[in-house]
């Protein structure tokens, strides 16, 4: 059975003012236990609506979502548990630390839930060491961090409470490419040792390809691909009509193919780009 | 939740109402409150009512957002018109329930609070519905610019105000994410009594203070780097210059005004109307 599903979802903004806007409109998706899923689409495309749904943050305006099975919105005790198994990590998450200190910054998800001190503790540590930051730092003020040190508190704040399913809203924007590669790493460590969901939204091509196995692309609020990465990426022409576009490394490769190269287009890592030329250039002689 | 809230929010538009030059509309709307207060009878009080009617529908606004704006201060009306009707007992009685007198005197003073704080606030949510902040607080600069003759600086008295005003709905925002940010780790905001709800709200408010203030030091530096020193010698893009439209609209207003001076003086007010029917049901009777 799906962990998360989604029928008929549709949610729409201000209704009854001139201000009315429909945010989503109609997303049947469902999800597996143990999937990595990227969302891309264009900005205004609903992609951050849609997470919101996820863990009952946002009320439907029709249709319902389902977690293992049952309507989260169906009773406000449920809602409130879902949000412990359905962990959403918005969207520059260091602007919401305020604690004193970064364990009781990360403990705060955990002391919701109502555990113990002692399983505090065992969460707090496991989830900092997840996200890599050392113990000392348990300490400090989460003011004195760096930029990307406090992104990965924040982060660490949704991970110990060690939900089934991980949703994070854009977690690499705005962090330079060393910051970027360290939390998606992370990210995808977790989601190994844990067995747990992982639903990533994101504007970045190349952090999709590396980590996600299946892609949605929302589009104006409507789901314009649902599949593995082949499948949507081997939709050039209609990812770059919607204002999106391939890894750059498949643009490349995509061009090749029509300058008359016999290259594969199904290229979205480096690493396979490497093969791929080296290939060609030994069918051609050029290596030996 | 918090989006809902009407209260000064601005509706663009095309209308006359729209184009009325924001100095000319502050001062308008500030006569027209007045008035309202000075009406004494029905003529005065049918007259100002109709000019807010004819206002409302040249704006284009929706009567719907016009209801909105009365919402809050509904209880406020019946609170008040309750307390006429019961404690005002000059006129006639028409109905007597125990030591509970209903009077001519009560009725008539309830319907005009009513109506007086009504218009009031139909008036002045209009002003707010179709003037933009920065319009309206450039109007007040403007008004208010004799000041500095006693050292008032003005200028960043209207700055405040418009940057206050401009940075409302991104705090709004910016609650409702950290909101959902902490609903998100388990924070119950919505339940227990006022101390616990208090005490839940910290979360919230420590992070939003902490990036008002860097948002207000990077506001500074933005504004240091375009060369801004305070109001001296700034010239503006857009110079505000009275229209027909402002004349006529003044116009108008005076000869409301006009209106309820000659009615205050010619016809007698409701609570001699009371004594008059009084004496004539006297006489009847």
């Amino acid at each position: 059975m799906a962990i998360i599903q989604t029928e008929n979802l549709s949610y729409v903004y201000s209704e009854g003012t001139p201000f009315r806007k429909t945010a989503i409109d109609n997303i049947n998706i469902s999800i597996e236990e143990g999937e990595f899923v990227g969302i891309i689409g264009h900005t205004g495309s609903g992609k951050s609506t849609l997470v919101q749904h996820l863990n009952g943050l946002l009320k439907p305006t029709s249709g319902r979502v389902l977690f293992n099975g049952q309507d989260i919105n169906s009773s406000k005790e449920f809602t409130r548990t879902v949000r412990f198994s359905v962990g959403l990590c918005f969207q520059y998450p260091e602007y919401q630390l305020f604690e004193s200190t970064v364990y009781r910054d990360i403990a705060f998800g955990p002391k919701n839930m109502g555990l113990s001190e002692k399983e505090i503790e065992e969460h707090v540590l496991k989830a900092a060491d997840f996200v890599g930051l050392k113990k000392e730092m348990l300490n400090k003020s989460p003011f004195d961090l760096s930029g990307g040190e406090k992104r990965r508190v924040a982060i660490a704040g949704v991970i110990a409470m060690e939900p089934k399913v991980l949703i994070l809203d854009e977690p690499t924007a705005g962090l330079d490419p060393q910051g970027r590669d360290t939390i998606s790493d992370m990210i995808d460590n977790y989601r190994i040792s844990t067995g747990s969901t992982v639903i990533v939204v994101s504007h970045s091509m190349e952090d999709v390809a590396k980590n996600a196995s299946k892609v949605l692309v929302m589009n104006r609020g409507k789901v314009e691909f649902f599949t593995g990465v082949k499948e949507v990426f081997s939709n050039y022409e209609r990812l770059v009509e919607i204002g999106l576009n391939v890894p750059q490394i498949t643009g490349i490769f995509i061009d090749l193919k029509s300058r008359g190269y016999d290259v594969r287009t199904d290229i979205y890592t480096v690493a396979e780009a490497k093969k791929e030329l080296v290939r060609l250039f030994r069918e051609r002689g050029a290596l030996k | 939740m918090i989006k809902d809230i009407t209260i000064g929010q601005f509706f663009p538009g095309n209308s006359i109402i729209h184009r009325l030059d924001p100095r000319m509309k502050l001062v308008l709307t500030f006569i027209y409150i007045i008035a309202i207060f000075l009406c004494k009878n029905f003529l005065a009080m049918g007259t100002m009512l109709l000019f807010l009617i004819l206002t409302v529908l040249l704006s284009k606004i929706s009567l719907k957002l016009i209801a909105k704006s009365i919402k809050p201060v509904f209880i406020i009306v019946l609170i008040t018109s309750v307390l006429q009707i019961v404690y005002n007992n000059k006129g006639i009685t028409l109905l007597e329930l125990g030591r509970l007198h209903i009077t001519t005197g009560g009725i008539f003073t309830a319907v005009f609070t009513t109506v007086r704080i009504v218009a009031l606030v139909v008036a002045s949510s209009l002003l707010t519905y179709t003037t933009s902040p920065t319009l309206l607080t450039d109007a007040i600069e403007r008004l208010f610019s004799p000041l500095k003759i006693v050292k008032i600086n003005v200028h960043s008295i209207a700055m405040m105000m418009t940057i206050a005003l401009r940075f409302i709905p991104t705090l709004i925002d910016e609650v409702d994410k950290i909101m959902s940010a902490q609903k998100s780790r388990g924070a119950d905001l919505e339940s227990g009594n006022i101390i616990q709800r208090g005490k839940a709200l910290v979360p919230v408010f420590v992070p939003l203070f902490i990036n008002s203030f860097s948002r207000a030091y990077e506001l500074a530096f933005a504004m240091e780097c375009r060369c801004y020193k305070g109001g001296e010698g700034r010239t503006r893009l857009k110079e505000m210059k009275l229209a027909a439209r402002d004349y006529i609209a003044l116009f108008a207003i005076l000869a409301c005004c006009g209106v309820i001076i000659l009615s205050n003086r010619l016809i007698t007010a409701p609570e001699q109307y009371s004594n008059i029917l009084d004496s004539f049901l006297r006489f009847v009777l």
